[in-house]
């Protein structure tokens, strides 16, 4: 059976002008529900001056004043457990998920409707119709199915559009290849991390991957690797199978972007539902086509909690669409996701904010000194491992210590597992001024 | 009923009736002598047709007030 190319042709090649048109009547909508609902927009937006009202071209986006992380978290903390940003009572949510949290152990917490939910996978479908995932395929999801909202709404986006959709929770990498093998999935998702491990483990296990399965699509999220041209290479040589890049974040709960199966070096906006602004992280400048700089997204999606001119601290590169052979008119983030402004740190597709991992370890007095110490395991996977100096004096507290710090530091990171090194007293750089005790030793990416 | 998109053009006569559907949905999550089967389906319905309207530009509404 021949399918379309397009999940939603009417506006994935809507004109330019009209895909504008279209953005300026959503961005509007958008802002008076805000206004109207949520106190925190409310008082943003006065405090700023602004009104929706003042919404008459799409470039008046700018009076809109820029909405932190920083800010989320704050509100958050203030008023437990979801702070003054939801626009609707609290009882109308089916869904709740979190992301880790830039500063001690509180999470940013997201609630949905049924309807955002479902908006949720409708993104998701988006992406993979593009890449060419149809209702015969059999899609594998090797993700842990946890509070990480990971590929929650690309499960049901798999369901949605019909294809068979192999759930791969809490099993072995083993188990999860052999599954792989057995059922005949011909798409597996995961991040790109993980794809290299299970190739690694499948060869480990004398299992030839390209010629005892089916696998023919790869689609990756949680790191920015997917888009990077080396790792992809390395992907789609191991598994032979095409590999698409998509990216997305809790704070919008899915993806924004896509790579389409023309591959064209890079991942589309989904522009009828996110408007996304490149700024200079600095001057909050636009910038340009092929400029680098910050992306800006403002979600038309969950009204549950509105992200409107969010800050990602994501940088990319925007181009035309017509960079693109595929007859989409969505712009392109080309490489994908380039990397942060901020400190963050993607480990196997969990957030991780160096000052957050400090404010645990400072909870315990006993120890002195520490370091953040990113490196990759056996060129495939990232680890993140704390090496740790204990005062004088306490080293016989270091067992009980390291279990409960380990427990503390994975339960405000999703489960991440976190290495814990003891380190002989005085072998760390003790600092007086301006600490550097982050050390990321993985590979830089080439684009 | 509506005759026009978002971008202030006709609807097809496919998007029509798409449209109709989504409202008689309204119409029924807004209903309060349903049984729990039919109000809960309802609503899992009308979160549905809410997509494909608002794909096709052809509502852009929240939809709290019904519990969707």
């Amino acid at each position: 059976m021949a399918y379309p190319e397009y999940w939603n042709p009417k506006t994935e090649t809507l004109p330019r002008e009209e895909l504008q048109a279209l953005q300026l009547h959503k961005l509007r909508r958008m802002c008076e529900w805000a206004y109207a609902k949520s106190p925190f927009h409310k008082r943003r937006f006065e405090a700023a001056g602004f009104h929706p009202d003042q919404l008459q071209r799409l470039d008046d986006i700018r009076r809109i004043p820029l909405m932190t992380r920083e800010e989320w978290m704050e509100a958050q903390i203030d008023n437990p457990l979801f702070g003054d940003l939801l626009a609707t009572d609290q009882t109308n949510a089916i869904r709740y998920h979190l992301t880790s949290g830039t500063s001690g152990r509180t999470p940013i917490r997201v609630l949905d409707s049924m309807k955002d939910w479902d908006w949720i996978s409708e993104m998701w479908a988006y992406g993979f119709w593009a890449f060419g995932v149809r209702p015969t395929d059999t899609v594998y999801f090797a993700f842990g199915y946890g509070s990480f909202i990971g590929f929650w709404g690309a499960h049901y986006c798999c369901e949605k559009l019909g294809a068979l959709v192999i759930p791969g929770g809490a099993q072995t990498t083993e188990a999860r290849i052999k599954q792989i093998i057995e059922m005949g999935a011909t798409t597996v998702c995961s991040t790109p991390t993980y794809a290299l491990h299970m190739w690694q483990k499948a060869q480990e296990l004398g299992i030839d991957i390209v010629k005892e399965g089916r696998v023919n699509k790869l689609i990756l999220s949680g790191e920015p690797a997917g888009s990077i041209p080396a790792v992809k290479r390395q992907l789609e040589e191991a598994w032979g199978a095409r590999v698409g890049d998509t990216a997305g974040m809790t704070e919008v709960g899915t993806i924004m972007i896509f790579e389409c199966s023309h591959q064209p070096g890079g991942t589309h906006i989904i522009e009828d539902h996110f408007l996304e602004e490149v700024l200079h992280p600095q001057t909050g400048e636009p910038v340009g086509y092929g400029e680098l700089g910050e992306r800006v997204v403002t979600s038309f999606g969950r009204g549950f909690i509105p992200a409107i001119r969010y800050r990602s601290k994501d940088m990319v590169v925007r181009v035309p669409a017509s960079t693109c052979t595929c007859g989409r008119t969505w712009d392109i983030y080309e490489g994908g996701i380039r990397g942060r402004w901020d400190d963050m740190k993607l480990i196997r597709g969990t957030n991780v904010y160096p000052r957050a991992v400090e404010a645990i370890i400072r909870e315990y007095a006993s120890i002195d000194e520490f370091q953040i110490y990113l490196w990759r395991k056996d060129n495939l996977q990232d680890e993140i491992t704390i090496r740790l100096e204990l005062k004088p004096g306490h080293e016989g507290e270091w067992e009980q210590l390291r279990q409960q710090l380990g427990k503390d530091l994975a339960n405000a990171h999703e489960g991440l597992r976190f290495n814990l090194e003891l380190m002989e007293y005085g072998t760390l750089p003790h600092f007086e001024l301006k600490a550097r005790r982050l050390i990321d030793a993985r590979p830089v990416a080439q684009y | 009923m509506q005759q026009k998109d978002l971008l202030n053009k006709p609807l097809s006569e496919a998007e029509q009736e798409l449209l109709e559907t989504y409202e008689a949905l309204k119409k029924l999550a807004a209903r309060s002598d349903l049984p729990p089967c039919a109000t809960c389906n309802v609503r899992k319905a009308l979160a549905s047709m809410w997509q494909v309207t608002n794909d096709l530009h052809l509502q852009f509404e929240q939809l709290y007030d019904y519990g969707v």
